[in-house]
């Protein structure tokens, strides 16, 4: 702390005079002290630290696609999901042929239950997932570095090659929410589905909604 | 009390430099939540905003970017815009009205800018009037390298979402971000 270092005298009345003049160096710290904490406080009620998340969506280029050039799906691999009003999910396997409406089942977002698109999806990818998983363990194990980029490019590559894997047709009716959409697209990346698209509804596909109620 | 005030000090000055703070957004949107990690970039980015009713907001970061987009605009549709106007362009947020109200959007208080984002019916997108695909197409040339997102209410429409993504296909913009709030992934014990 700071003194004034007093210049020493023998003469008691002298030094009696000095000693009065000796004023105290604390200040008075507590206004500066609660503004302190105001400020405190309102930062932190102020701050996010989350930042917003992104998932990155690649759609089709929109030209004109020849009939030739179009990829081919094998329908046993197909699985079309159509997203309709109330959070309800309409799906089936295979291809929706003209006279031969595919058999219909209908299925909701929570994650457990006999009804739950995610055990659905989880039980019709399983070939990848278990694949996926087996990459996990790897990680687990030490045979793959520890790192998100090298395990990303072992996923994804996993995904790509097993072309036995699941294909997902995404078809969000009008009724549908976008919640519905990010909801669907956010299992793709859940159950580790590595080929899917959103494509529109055809005419018969808004009947089976219709038929499926 | 010192070493209490130092560290008070402390916290401060570690929130302030900390803390951004976000222009105020003409509208609320509740984001949908998924388990993706990907976080969204600081800046480049050029947004549209979807709210529940289906109206779309755009907005893009850097303000000689926004001067640049309302060059293209104004030359777009036979409008001028005088410096003041330019100006108050660059520092708005979010903008989400057909065109034509713009020029007096620009010059009303903002007590009445909040007013005319409430009444206002987002920017045009249907095929007759796209005044969006203009929007985007503006934005893609003054900004070809910045990414996009569609930040979308849970409860926004189909139809809307749709459309809005059939419009940034069109502009060639075939890759885009849609933005949401984080949730943890479910693990897979049934």
């Amino acid at each position: 702390m700071a003194e004034v270092q007093q210049q020493g005298g023998s003469d008691q009345g002298k030094h009696k005079k000095l000693r009065a003049k000796k004023s105290s160096t604390h200040i008075d710290m507590t206004p500066m002290v609660d503004l302190a904490f105001l400020l405190l406080t309102f930062f932190i009620f102020t701050t996010t630290f989350s930042k917003p998340k992104t998932m990155d969506i690649t759609m089709p280029v929109k030209d004109k696609v020849e009939d030739k050039d179009r990829t081919k799906i094998p329908a046993s691999q197909t699985l079309s999901i159509l997203l309709t009003a109330d959070d309800k999910i309409v799906w089936y396997m295979g291809m929706d042929s003209v006279g031969l409406p595919p058999e219909t089942n209908i299925a909701n977002f929570s994650l457990t239950g006999n009804k739950s698109i995610h055990r659905v999806l989880l039980e019709k990818n399983k070939l990848v997932y278990d694949k996926v998983k087996m990459v996990e363990d790897s990680v687990a194990r030490k045979l793959i570095p520890d790192d998100q980029q090298t395990i990303n490019q072992h996923k994804a590559a996993v995904k790509a090659d097993e072309k036995k894997g699941l294909i997902v047709l995404i078809k969000p009716d009008s009724t549908a929410r976008y919640k519905n959409l990010v909801d669907i697209l956010d299992e793709m990346l859940i159950t580790n589905v590595g080929r899917y698209a959103i494509v529109d509804l055809t005419p018969s596909e808004k009947e089976l909604i219709k038929n499926t109620k | 009390m010192t070493p209490m005030v130092d560290l008070a000090f402390l916290l401060v000055t570690f929130f302030m430099l900390t803390t951004k703070f976000r222009p105020d957004e003409p509208v609320l949107v509740d984001q949908p939540s998924s388990v993706s990690q990907i976080p969204l970039p600081d800046n480049n980015v050029i947004m549209l905003t979807i709210d529940a009713k289906g109206r779309v907001f755009f907005n893009v970061d850097k303000q000689q970017t926004r001067a640049a987009i309302l060059d293209k605009l104004a030359d777009f549709y036979k409008l001028t815009f005088d410096e003041k106007e330019k100006k108050k362009f660059t520092v708005l947020s979010s903008i989400g009205l057909p065109i034509n109200q713009l020029k007096q959007y620009l010059n009303v208080s903002d007590e009445d800018r909040k007013k005319m984002n409430e009444a206002s019916p987002g920017i045009p997108i249907d095929s007759l009037n796209n005044e969006l695909g203009i929007w985007i197409n503006s934005a893609r040339k003054s900004a070809p390298l910045f990414s996009l997102a569609i930040k979308g209410d849970k409860d926004a429409d189909i139809p809307t979402i749709k459309r809005v993504i059939s419009i940034l296909q069109d502009n060639k913009a075939n890759r885009f971000a849609l933005i949401t709030n984080l949730e943890t992934a479910p693990t897979d014990k049934q």
